[in-house]
Formats: C-alpha cells, sequence, structure tokens
C-alpha cells in the first residue's frame, strides 16, 4: 500500500497529539471538573423533597425550558433528574465548541500557516491529515466523555445510576464528535479557519436558536434541530439510547462529507467560490479606522444580523412565559386579574434580565476578538507596513479599540431590540423602552470589559488569550449562579455580576458613571503600555 | 556641504539576556545608497524595526532627518519608505487595494506612476491578496513604495522572493531613485546586489558593525574564484602575487584546465598573465559573502600574528 491515501496517518495523529496535549488536558479539566464538581454538589442541594419539587416546578416553566431545555422526566424527582436536565444543555454547548475549536486548529488553521503544504510534500497519504484529525477528535471525545462518566459515578447523586452516568458520558462525546465533522466539514467549504470558525459558530447557533424555539412551542419538532438531540436522552429516568444512534448517523454523514469534499480541493482553497477583488482602493479605505472596519465587514454584518435574531427568537416565546394562567392556573385563579398582570409582566421582565446577561456575554465575543487582533494581525506581519507610514500607535490602537466598542453596542442594541420588537408583538404588559434599561445598565461594563482586554493586549501579548476566562465564566455564572447556589461573591467575581438586575430593576446611575470612567482609564493606561513597548515581532 | 540623513550611534537592543545590538554606529549621507549586509540573524532587521519605531532601542540614539526615531516617528514616517523582507499581507484584500491604501496612510495618491510600476512589475491588482505567491505581495509592497515620494527609501531584502527579470526591474527603479539624489538603505544578504548599486556599504555580524566603507575600499577583502582553459601550459600562474588555491586538471581533450582564488586587488594583473597563456574560456564566480567573512577573519587573525 505504498501509494495508500491514509499513508502515515498514525504518525501524524501520535504528532498531533503531541503537540496539543496540554490544550487537551486544559479542557478535560475544565469538562470533567464541572461535570463532576456539580455532581458531587447535588445532593446537598437538592436533598429534600420539598427543594425538588420546587426547582422541578421552576424547570417546568417556559423561561426555564428555553434555557435548558424541557423537564420531562416522572414523578418521583431525584437529585439526579434534576441534574440532568439542568445540565445537559450546556454540557452540550461545551462538547461542540472544544470541537469546533479542535477540528478548525488542526485543519483549515494549518493550511493558512502554511504546515499542510510542508506535510504532504512528505510521504503521507492525501486524506491522512484530515483523517488523523478526526481520529484525534475521536479520542478527545471519548477521554472526556469516559471521564465525565467516571465522575458521574464516582459522585454517587441520589437517584442516579451507572446506565445513566455511562449514557451521559458517551452521548455527550458522540454529540462532541458531530459538531467537530460537521466542523470539518465547513473547513473544506471556507477558504480560511476564521471563515470556517464562523460559519461552524453560525449553524451551531441557528440548530441552537431551533432547539429553544421547538422546546417551548413544541418539543415534539426538537428532534430535528440536531442540538436538540441531546435533550432527548432522559438520563437517569429512561436512559433513552436512541438520540445517540441518530447523532452517530449524522457524524458519519458529516465526516463522509468532509473526507469526500477534501479529496475534491486544493490545498489552501475552498470549495466556496472566491471574487476577484478591486482594482483599485474605494475612496473610504484611506485610513487605519476605516482599515479595521473594512477588515470586519463581513464578520460585522454576520455579528448584528446574529444578535437580532437571537432577540428576536428569545422575545418572541415572551407570550408563552408571561402566561401565568397558562403555566400556573391554581395560582392564577387565587390572583385578581390585576395582580395576574403584574406577576406576568414580573416573570417577563425577570426573563428579560436573565437574557440581559447572556446578549452581554455574547456581545463580549466579537469585541475581544476584534481587540486580540491588535496584537494577532500584528504577529501575522500584516501591520509592519502600515507602523512604517506615517500612523501613530495611538490611531491604530484606538481604531481596534473604537470598531470593537462599536461590536459591543450593536449587537447589544439590537439582540435588545430584537427581542423587545418580538416580546412587544407577543404580551401586551411591558412597553418597548423598558428593554433598554438594560443597554443602559450592561454597555458601561461592557466597556469596562474591554478595557481590561486591552490592558491585557498591552500588557501580556503573549498570554492574551486568558481574558476569554471573562465572558466564559460569566456565562456559566449567570447560567448556574442561582441554581447551584454559588454564593454571592462567586457572583460578583466577573464583571458582569456587577450590574443590577436590568430590566427589571431600574438603571443604577451611579454605576453606569463609575464604570463609564473605570473603562476610560483603563484605555488610556493600556495605550500608554502599548504604545511605550516593542510590537509583537512575527 | 553633506548632512547625514540617518545618524546612528551606539545603538543597542536587548531581547531579554540575550544582545542583538551592541553598540552600532553608522551614517548615510544625503543621496547615498548604502549596502547594509550580514549573514541571517546579524542583526538588520532589528536594526530596521528599531529605524521604524516598531522595537525600541535599549540604548543608545538614532536619528533620521534630525528627529528621534521612536518620539517623533510618524514626523520621520512621512518621508520614508520602507519594503520589509517578508511582506505579509491582509489575505482577503486585492493588490491594488492595499497599493492605495498604503499610499493615503502617507497622504498620497495613486498616479500615472503608480500604474507604471504595476505594469513594469507585470502585477494583476485584482487579486486577492491570498493568492499571491511570495514574489507577488513583495511587488505590492515594492510598487506602493516606488510609487511614495520620500525622502528616504529602506528595503529590506526586497528581492528574497523576485525572479532575475523582476530583480532587474527593482535595480532599475532604485538607480532612478539614486539619480533624483534620494538617501537608500538596502540590508541584503547577496554581496552582488549590493556591489551593483552602493556608493558604501556597512557589514554588520553578531549584532556588530565590523567594516563601513566604499566596496573600492573593501576590495583587499574580497576574492574572486576564475575557472579558466587556455591553449598554452599555465606555467607560473600559481607564483603569481594574489593568486590562492592553485589547482591544474587535466581534462578529457588534453587541455590546460585550472581554477584558482584572485585577491580583487590582484585581479588586473593576474588577467593580464593569463592573456599571454591564450585563453579559451573563462568563467569567473563573484566573491560571495561568506567568502568576504572567511577573509575578513583571516586577515584579522594574520594582524595579531603580525604583533
Amino acid at each position: 500500500m505504498e501509494n495508500s491515501r491514509f499513508k502515515q496517518t498514525g504518525y501524524l495523529l501520535l504528532f498531533y497529539l503531541r503537540r496539543d496535549w496540554l490544550l487537551i488536558v486544559g479542557w478535560l479539566i475544565a469538562i470533567v471538573g464541572l461535570m463532576g464538581g456539580a455532581a458531587a454538589k447535588f445532593d446537598n442541594l437538592y436533598g429534600t423533597h420539598k427543594a425538588i419539587t420546587a426547582i422541578a416546578t421552576t424547570l417546568k416553566t417556559p423561561a426555564m425550558v428555553a434555557l435548558f431545555g424541557p423537564f420531562t422526566a416522572k414523578e418521583p424527582y431525584t437529585a439526579a433528574i434534576i441534574y440532568a436536565s439542568e445540565m445537559v444543555v450546556f454540557m452540550g454547548l461545551f462538547f461542540a465548541i472544544m470541537n469546533i475549536y479542535f477540528a478548525v486548529k488542526n485543519t483549515r488553521a494549518e493550511e493558512d500557516n502554511g504546515t499542510l503544504e510542508l506535510i504532504r510534500a512528505h510521504a503521507v497519504g492525501q486524506l491522512s491529515p484530515l483523517t488523523a484529525t478526526v481520529l484525534e477528535l475521536i479520542l478527545i471525545n471519548l477521554i472526556v466523555g469516559i471521564l465525565a462518566a467516571g465522575s458521574l459515578e464516582f459522585a454517587q447523586m441520589t437517584g442516579a445510576n451507572s446506565l445513566g452516568s455511562w449514557l451521559f458520558g458517551l452521548a455527550l462525546a458522540v454529540f462532541g464528535m458531530l459538531f467537530g465533522t460537521l466542523a470539518l466539514l465547513m473547513a473544506q467549504l471556507a477558504s480560511n479557519a476564521r471563515g470556517a470558525t464562523s460559519l461552524s459558530y453560525l449553524v451551531l447557533g441557528l440548530f441552537f436558536i431551533a432547539r429553544m424555539l421547538t422546546d417551548v412551542k413544541n418539543p415534539d419538532y426538537t428532534w430535528f434541530t440536531v442540538f436538540g438531540l441531546i435533550e432527548k436522552l432522559a438520563v437517569y429516568s429512561s436512559n433513552d439510547w436512541l438520540p445517540v444512534d441518530y447523532m452517530l448517523f449524522l457524524t458519519i454523514v458529516f465526516g463522509a462529507v468532509a473526507l469526500i469534499m477534501n479529496t475534491h480541493r486544493d490545498v489552501t482553497s475552498g470549495l466556496l467560490p472566491s471574487r476577484p477583488g478591486r482594482k483599485t482602493a474605494s475612496f473610504f479605505l484611506a485610513n487605519p479606522f476605516s482599515l479595521v472596519l473594512r477588515l470586519e465587514r463581513t464578520s460585522l454584518v454576520i455579528w448584528l444580523c446574529s444578535s437580532f435574531v437571537l432577540g428576536i427568537s428569545y422575545g418572541s416565546i415572551f407570550g408563552n412565559i408571561g402566561n401565568l394562567i397558562k403555566t400556573n392556573p391554581a395560582i392564577a385563579k387565587l390572583m385578581g386579574t390585576a395582580a395576574v398582570e403584574a406577576g406576568n409582566r414580573n416573570l417577563i421582565l425577570n426573563f428579560a434580565a436573565t437574557l440581559s446577561v447572556i446578549f452581554a456575554v455574547i456581545a463580549t465575543i466579537p469585541a475581544q476578538i476584534t481587540l486580540l487582533k491588535i496584537n494577532n494581525d500584528e504577529q501575522r506581519g500584516w501591520l509592519e507596513q502600515v507602523h512604517a507610514r506615517s500612523v501613530s500607535r495611538f490611531k491604530l490602537f484606538f481604531s481596534y479599540v473604537i470598531v470593537a466598542l462599536f461590536y459591543q453596542a450593536a449587537c447589544l442594541f439590537l439582540a435588545l431590540l430584537g427581542m423587545g420588537l418580538a416580546g412587544v408583538n407577543t404580551n401586551d404588559v411591558v412597553s418597548l423602552g423598558r428593554f433598554f434599561r438594560a443597554f443602559a445598565g450592561y454597555l458601561p461594563i461592557l466597556l469596562v470589559i474591554s478595557g481590561i482586554t486591552t490592558l491585557c493586549v498591552a500588557l501580556l501579548p503573549r498570554w492574551q488569550k486568558i481574558v476569554w476566562i471573562l465572558p466564559i465564566y460569566g456565562l456559566f455564572s449567570m447560567y448556574f449562579g442561582n441554581l447551584l447556589n454559588l454564593p454571592q461573591w462567586a457572583k460578583r467575581v466577573t464583571p458582569y455580576g456587577w450590574v443590577n438586575r436590568v430590566p427589571l430593576e431600574a438603571i443604577h446611575w451611579g454605576n453606569v458613571l463609575l464604570f463609564l470612567c473605570l473603562a476610560l482609564g483603563l484605555w488610556l493606561l493600556s495605550y500608554l503600555l502599548y504604545a511605550s513597548r516593542d510590537l509583537v515581532e512575527n | 556641504m553633506e548632512e547625514n540623513v540617518l545618524e546612528v550611534s551606539k545603538l543597542q537592543k536587548n531581547f531579554g539576556k540575550f544582545k542583538a545590538l551592541k553598540k552600532i554606529t553608522f551614517e548615510i549621507k544625503k543621496g547615498e545608497v548604502f549596502g547594509f549586509i550580514g549573514p541571517n540573524g546579524a542583526g538588520k532587521s532589528t536594526t530596521i524595526r528599531i529605524l521604524l519605531g516598531i522595537l525600541r532601542a535599549s540604548g543608545g540614539q538614532a536619528k533620521i532627518f534630525g528627529q528621534d526615531v521612536w518620539r517623533e516617528a510618524v514626523g520621520v514616517h512621512k518621508k520614508l519608505a520602507y519594503v520589509p523582507g517578508d511582506v505579509y499581507l491582509w489575505p482577503n484584500l486585492s493588490g491594488g487595494e492595499i497599493i492605495d491604501l498604503f499610499l493615503k496612510l502617507n497622504q498620497q495618491k495613486h498616479t500615472v506612476k503608480t500604474d507604471e510600476l504595476i505594469k513594469q512589475f507585470e502585477l494583476d491588482p485584482t487579486k486577492k491578496a491570498r493568492t499571491y505567491s511570495k514574489g507577488n505581495r513583495q511587488k505590492v509592497a515594492l510598487i506602493a513604495a516606488f510609487s511614495t515620494d520620500a525622502a528616504f527609501y529602506i528595503f529590506d531584502e526586497p528581492t528574497s522572493g523576485l525572479d532575475p527579470l523582476m530583480e532587474e526591474v527593482f535595480q532599475r527603479n532604485v538607480l532612478q531613485l539614486k539619480q533624483q539624489g534620494k538617501s537608500i538603505l538596502l540590508s541584503s544578504h547577496i554581496l552582488s546586489e549590493v556591489e551593483k548599486m552602493c556608493d558604501r556599504i556597512g557589514i554588520i555580524r553578531d549584532g556588530q558593525i565590523i567594516e563601513t566603507g566604499t566596496l573600492a575600499e573593501m576590495r583587499h577583502l574580497t576574492r574572486t574564484m576564475i575557472t579558466v582553459v587556455t591553449k598554452l601550459p599555465l606555467g607560473q600562474v600559481a607564483q603569481l602575487p594574489g593568486v590562492h588555491h592553485f589547482k591544474q586538471e587535466l581534462s578529457a581533450q588534453n587541455e590546460n584546465r585550472a581554477t584558482f582564488a584572485v585577491d580583487s586587488e590582484q585581479i588586473g594583473s593576474v588577467m593580464a598573465q593569463l592573456a599571454t597563456y591564450e585563453i579559451k574560456t573563462l568563467q569567473s564566480t563573484p566573491p560571495t559573502l561568506e567568502d568576504l567573512f572567511l577573509r575578513y577573519y583571516q586577515k584579522k587573525e594574520e594582524d595579531r600574528h603580525g604583533e
């Protein structure tokens, strides 16, 4: 088999594992620690029958269904059943993100920086690099899945059983593979790593919104949303393996299509067509600011549209959420009409407050990506010639910062606008303007977070990636803060936790002012540090 | 009166404990083409990056047009054009867009000269930078630099990705700039390229300038490799002053064939002697940078022994 298309796959796999082992261990600790740690805590949290009934009632409300998926288990409820239904969507999301990361990193990113060309020039099969990546993903998912299952076994929650624990762990592994192969497929379509990552997240986002909508409106359709398969496992109640079969099937289809596409394209080209460019620059492209805007054009459009659609999707379920008569007729009957309306209003605003944090975290992502590019673009050598022109570091630095700020403000605004418009349509108790309290509440804190990011960019160019902890931990503490009964300080440690529950509560203008000053101070300090250091060399 | 465009004095740069530049000093006069040569990793690019304000000097001073390269970078860059050795461009912009952007960043415009240069270098400006080869990316930077109206041009190994035809175009444009009285810093590790264009040369090695001067002043350091076939036996050539490593061989047709090295300063007299043996073919290989270094260090050794 001298000319096998898979020659040296095994050796490449070993090489990839050796190169990535630290990253793999990092993800492993994060995922297994989260699953095992939460599981160890659940018996304390939900030890009494009363606590379990209370949380089960909460999880059945449409707002919670939108966040965590439907609560379908039958009585008697146990701590383990509560655990499974609270964790499954979030862990699924985590596995999907991990897989997209490794899949793109080992395929398209390798192609972009030219290492794939070097590898392919050796006695290596045409499909070997891609196959080695698939094998690596299988190994990563299996190891993390098995250890996660093991940690569940070890935690011994009340009502847990081995079959359920293994189902949970292995189903997550297969679910991860599903999105890993999907990302590999996107890597064949796009012509560069950034494109492949955005396409993958776009599809993930669409699946996620679809599952949320079907969950709230009619859970039977959730089967078709791909992401929703993970919710159909019924872990620790009926332990259903059928969704895993479907996931495996889809994984094989995606993987096979990716392999076929890979054989039909040239290295460093994508299957999506790329158009010829302009002969001369437009009038608009004339300074560092318009350069950054021009480079971000496509991704800006995608982020703004996605934020708006996300807002609309969540807003469209407000009618289901703010309806006490439907969700809890017994209580509604006891209250008067006015009281029911006030109750509905409270439910909606409470949910809107939770969503506002999610929107704020999401608006952070494109801003962070842009700010980290101050060093990343430098490292790619793109800025060397810009520095050699009569462009000050001040102009260049703040060009990135202003574009990042625009991302934050626009994404947050459009998500809230979408939520408000769709929300006003489906309920008549909260006015559109009320939702924008969240804008005034969260924008200043987003500015502070970008200030922290620029500080890392200026001070720790090599380690700047650690700022991703901010949105990741922010999302975690928001999602689980109340359900896991995290102590107050654990919620306050992230800047997102410094904001009160707008739009339910009133805007704290004193804090707004304080955060604005803090953000301004952080930017200026970052600029001074950035302006006095060596630039990152490629 | 001659004024200096560039003045570098006792410039130092440390990366942690590693001393990349150890107090280097040199200057470039107005209207001069200065060749900056040295092997890979000698400190050429580090020096240039300090001159551009991308890196901050750890000690010493560097001034362009009498202005400090770090503190007054923006002012300095208004009258400066630069082409790096490795050109990296935004993959989703076209070559034409990038050339215009670079011009506008210096408050200049796309002119007839720009179009002319695009034609000379045979660049397709509508292609996205993603699809350009190394040479084509270099052309983008060269076109932008040559069509910039500047007083001082810095080229850092500018021809490493160009084919010989394009190298020719590059050299023609540099000579044009020279005729217009512009000052140029040309960094290279190819001695022949520098020889053709430069008035003066600075040699850097291990972060130190080991020699500056005109090429003529450095002739004593260079040797040319000669391969010659003559009709008559080569006789006394081996004993001539300036001839080294003389090797004679008999070829298939019983010709007189020899290879040897000649000190550049003695080449005239050696040639005259060879001519008397009726030359059939003669091949001369210009001295390489390595030869120059080898010779330089040999000479230093000899000097030390002589003392």
